[in-house]
C-alpha cells in the first residue's frame, strides 16, 4: 500500500516511482482500449490525471468472500497494476495494510476526518442487518454502523461487486443475515454500481479512473451502473450470436454443437438478460469469458441471479418453482390438478345442459300433444 | 459420450477475438477501415488534424487482420519504445499512417492502435521532461 | 424473494393463465361432449360404423369450399390458412418457444433459424392485418361479428407483436419487452378457453359430428 506524500500530484508519484510520461501515456491508451473507450481518452486521461492531486480512497469489505478484491488487485500484469496504486492513494484497506486492531481503527478515523467530503469510498460485500448487525462486526461495530459513518464523508461511493450493488449470494432466498446491498443503507451520497461476481477487473480500474479523471458520476444505467461496461448485453456482443440466430444450439456440454462452438442458450446461457462488458473487454486481461470457454453466462451482474432459475435451464424453459427447474413430475401434478377441475366443472355444466336438455324434451313433447288434434 | 482427449484444443490468441470466416474469405471489413483512413489522412493533409483508430474495437479477423497489414505495407520508419514494456511504432507506406503496438512488461499486446499524424504523439518528449533533462544535463560532471 | 415485472410474468402469471387455461378447456370440452345428442327417431339410412366414418372424412374433404363457392369464398380460406399456418410456424418453429414447450412436454424437435421466422412473423401480422380489414369492410362479416371476434384478434395481435418487439429489442428495454410479450400470453391463454378461440378444439368434433348426423339421414357425403 502505498502512502501519499505531502500534496504529491499523480505526475509526481509516478515519475517518482521511475514511471515515464510515455509509460503513463501507454497505461492510459492501453485501459481506454480495453474498456472500448475511443483511443483519444487515452491521451485525455494522462493529461488530465497528471496535474491532479491522488485522491484519497478507502475500500470497506464487509459480507463479502473478498472476490471483487482479488479482481480489484489483478488488474492487467502485476507491475501496470501497481500503476493503479500509483494514481491513487489506498488509504484504507483492511486486507491489505500492515496495521491491525485499535491502530487500523484509528488510521480510518485519520484518513475519513482529514479528507472528509473528498475521498472515494469502496465497499465490497452486503451488509447484513439480522440480528442487530451482528453477522458482520470490526472492533465491535457492526458493519452497517461503519458504513453509514464511512459514507457520510465520501465524495462518491462504488458498490463493488454484486454483493454490495444489489446484495448477491447472501441476499438470496431465504436471506438469513437479512443482508442488502449498499444503495439501500446509504441514501444520500452518489453511487456507483460496479456489479458482477466479481466484476472484471478492468472496469472496476476504468470505473474508478473514469471518475477520478473527470470528477463527476459517468453515465448511469437504471441500476446505476456506468452504460460505458453495462450498457449492452453480453448477447447483443456475443461472438456466437450468429449461431443463436441460425438456430445452431449446443444441446449438452460434449456434443458435436458444443465443440463447434455453437449457442449455450438451450444449455441456460443467460446472456439476453446479462448487462455487463465480457463480450468486449472479456477476463485475464482479454483472455476469454464464460461462453467463449464453453459455458453459458450465469447473469452475475444482474440483481437477484442467484434466484433467477437454473444456470443450465434455457431461460425460455417455464419457470413454475423457486429452483426454477421445471420437473416433469411438476408438470404432470400440475396438468393433473387442473384438467381433474376442469373435468369436474365440465361435468357439472354438462349436468346443467343435459337438465335443460331433458326439460326442453319434455315441453317439445308437452306441445307436440296439444298441438295434434 | 466422448473422452477428454477427443476433444480437440485450439488456442486462441488475443489479437484474433473474432473466428475466421468459414470460407477463409476476407470480409468487407477491411475496405471499410482502409476507407475511413484514407479520410483520416485527408483531413490530416488538409487541416493537420491528428486522430487514431483503436484496431481492437473493429471485428477483425486474423486473415483481415493480415490484409490490412499487406494493404498498409511497410514505410521508412521503425521505432521502438522501451517504457513499461516494449512498444513498436511503424510508419507505413502511407505517409503520416503510423501503425502502434504496446506490450506490456509480459509481452502481451495491450493496445493495437492505427495513428494517423505528422508523428505518433507518445514519440515526441515531454516539455516538463526536458526542462528536468536540461537541469540534470548542465549539472552532469562533464560539465562542472 | 422479490419479483421484477418478468420475473412475475414466468412466475406465478405464467402458472395461473396455464392453470386456467388447462382447466377451462377441458371445462369446456367435458360441457359439450357430455351432453347429449338430440336423438334422431328417423331410421338411420346407413350403418354406424359407416355414418361415423363419414363423419370422420368429413373433416377433410369439407376442409375447402365446394366448387360453387370457391369465387366467393375462396379467397378469405386461403387467407385464414395461411395466417393459422403462420402462427404454428412461429408457435412451434422458433427456438426459445421450442424449449418452452420442451420443458413443458418433456420433449423438443428441430426448429427454424431465427432470421426465417422473422420473415414469417412479417407475412403473418400482414395478413392478420388484412383478416381485420376483411371483417370490417365486408357487410356481412360486419354484422355478424361480435366483440369476442374483436378482443380474440387483439390478443393474438397482441402476443405476434409484442414477440416481434422483443427479439427486435424495439422500444423498451428487453426484460421488459420480453415480460410484456409473456404477459400478453398469459392474456391469450386466460381468454381462450372463453371465446371464440375455442374453434382450436371444437372445430374438428363438430364438423364430423355435423357431417355423421347428416350421413345418418343419408346426406351424400
Amino acid at each position: 500500500m502505498s502512502a501519499s506524500g505531502p500534496g504529491l500530484t499523480v505526475g509526481e508519484m509516478l515519475r517518482k516511482h521511475g514511471v515515464s510520461r510515455r509509460g503513463f501515456i501507454k497505461y492510459c491508451t492501453a485501459t481506454a482500449s480495453a474498456l472500448a473507450l475511443p483511443p483519444w481518452m487515452g491521451a485525455a486521461m494522462a493529461e488530465q490525471l497528471r496535474n491532479a492531486p491522488r485522491p484519497s480512497v478507502v475500500y470497506l469489505s464487509f459480507q463479502e468472500c473478498t472476490g471483487c478484491f482479488e479482481a480489484f488487485t489483478r488488474s492487467f500484469s502485476p507491475t501496470i497494476e501497481h500503476l493503479m496504486f500509483d494514481i491513487i492513494s489506498l488509504d484504507y484497506d483492511d486486507t491489505l495494510m500492515a496495521a491491525s486492531g485499535t491502530a487500523a481503527e484509528s488510521a480510518l478515523a485519520s484518513v475519513m476526518k482529514e479528507h472528509f467530503g473528498r475521498y472515494v469510498l469502496i465497499v465490497d460485500g452486503s451488509i447484513p442487518t439480522g440480528a442487530s448487525g451482528a453477522y458482520c462486526t470490526s472492533g465491535g461495530r457492526s458493519a452497517e454502523v461503519i458504513l453509514r459513518e464511512a459514507a457520510k464523508g465520501a465524495a462518491v461511493i462504488l458498490a463493488v461487486g454484486t454483493c454490495s450493488a444489489f446484495g448477491g449470494i447472501p441476499f438470496a432466498d431465504p436471506n438469513p443475515t437479512g443482508a442488502w446491498p449498499v444503495s439501500a443503507i446509504v441514501g444520500d451520497r452518489p453511487i456507483i454500481n460496479v456489479s458482477g461476481c466479481p466484476p472484471i477487473p478492468e472496469v472496476i480500474t476504468g470505473t474508478l479512473l473514469q471518475y477520478v479523471t473527470t470528477g463527476s458520476l459517468p453515465d448511469l444505467d437504471e441500476n446505476r451502473r456506468p452504460r460505458a461496461f453495462y450498457g449492452n448485453s453480453i448477447h447483443d456482443r456475443c461472438y456466437r450470436r450468429p449461431f443463436y440466430d441460425e438456430g445452431k444450439f449446443a444441446k449438452t456440454f460434449d456434443d458435436e454443437g458444443a465443440r463447434n462452438g455453437w449457442c449455450l442458450y438451450e444449455l441456460g446461457c443467460k446472456g439476453p438478460t446479462t448487462y455487463n462488458a465480457c463480450a468486449t473487454v472479456k477476463w485475464n486481461g482479454g483472455t476469454s469469458f464464460p461462453i467463449e470457454s464453453g459455458h453459458g453466462c450465469i447473469g452475475c451482474s444482474e440483481p437477484g441471479f442467484w434466484d433467477k432459475g437454473s444456470f443450465y435451464t434455457a431461460q425460455a424453459a417455464a419457470d413454475f418453482t423457486k429452483s426454477g427447474e421445471t420437473r416433469p413430475l411438476e408438470v404432470l401434478e400440475f396438468a393433473g390438478a387442473t384438467l381433474t377441475v376442469g373435468a369436474v366443472l365440465g361435468a357439472g355444466s354438462a349436468g346443467v345442459g343435459r337438465l335443460r336438455q331433458h326439460r326442453s324434451e319434455l315441453d317439445e313433447v308437452a306441445q307436440n300433444d296439444k298441438g295434434t288434434p | 459420450m466422448s473422452r477428454l482427449g477427443d476433444i480437440p484444443i485450439r488456442i486462441e490468441s488475443m489479437e484474433s477475438p473474432v473466428p475466421d470466416r468459414p470460407d477463409g474469405g476476407l470480409g468487407g471489413a477491411i475496405d471499410a477501415v482502409l476507407s475511413e483512413i484514407a479520410s483520416l489522412l485527408e483531413r490530416l493533409a488538409k487541416n493537420d488534424e491528428h486522430s487514431m483508430i483503436d484496431l481492437r474495437s473493429l471485428p477483425l479477423s486474423q486473415a483481415d487482420r493480415a490484409a490490412l497489414q499487406s494493404a498498409l505495407g511497410d514505410g521508412e520508419v521503425h521505432a521502438t519504445l522501451q517504457a513499461v514494456g516494449r512498444s513498436t511504432a511503424r510508419e507505413t507506406r502511407f505517409a503520416g499512417v503510423w501503425w502502434l503496438e504496446h506490450r506490456d512488461p509480459a509481452g502481451d499486446l495491450v493496445a493495437e492502435l492505427l495513428e494517423v499524424a505528422r508523428f505518433p504523439q507518445i514519440l515526441a518528449s515531454a516539455p516538463d521532461e526536458i526542462a528536468d533533462a536540461a537541469k540534470a544535463l548542465r549539472s552532469h560532471r562533464r560539465l562542472q | 424473494m422479490t419479483l421484477d415485472l418478468l420475473g412475475f410474468a414466468r412466475g406465478p402469471a405464467l402458472k395461473a393463465a396455464l392453470a386456467i387455461f388447462c382447466a377451462g378447456v377441458v371445462w369446456r370440452i367435458a360441457a359439450f361432449a357430455l351432453l347429449r345428442i338430440r336423438r334422431d327417431l328417423n331410421r338411420p339410412r346407413t350403418s354406424m360404423l359407416k355414418y361415423m366414418s363419414m363423419g370422420v372424412l368429413a373433416i377433410g374433404t369439407r376442409s375447402w369450399p365446394h366448387p360453387q363457392f370457391v369465387k366467393r369464398t375462396g379467397a378469405g380460406e386461403a387467407l385464414g390458412y395461411s395466417y393459422h399456418l403462420g402462427l404454428f410456424a412461429i408457435l412451434l418453429l422458433f427456438g426459445p418457444h421450442i424449449e418452452f414447450l420442451g420443458s413443458l412436454f418433456g420433449f423438443t424437435w428441430p426448429g427454424l433459424p431465427s432470421g426465417v421466422i422473422t420473415g414469417i412473423s412479417a407475412v403473418t401480422l400482414t395478413l392478420f392485418l388484412g383478416v381485420l380489414y376483411r371483417r370490417v369492410t365486408s357487410r356481412v362479416i360486419r354484422m355478424l361479428s361480435n366483440f369476442d371476434d374483436y378482443f380474440s384478434w387483439f390478443v393474438t395481435m397482441l402476443v405476434m407483436v409484442t414477440g416481434m418487439a422483443t427479439t427486435a429489442h424495439l422500444g423498451a428495454r428487453y426484460e421488459t419487452l420480453l415480460a410484456l410479450h409473456i404477459l400478453s400470453v398469459d392474456l391469450l391463454l386466460v381468454w381462450f378457453p372463453f371465446g371464440k378461440l375455442m374453434h382450436a378444439f371444437y372445430i374438428f368434433p363438430s364438423r364430423a359430428i355435423n357431417s355423421a348426423i347428416l350421413a345418418r339421414k343419408g346426406a351424400p357425403s
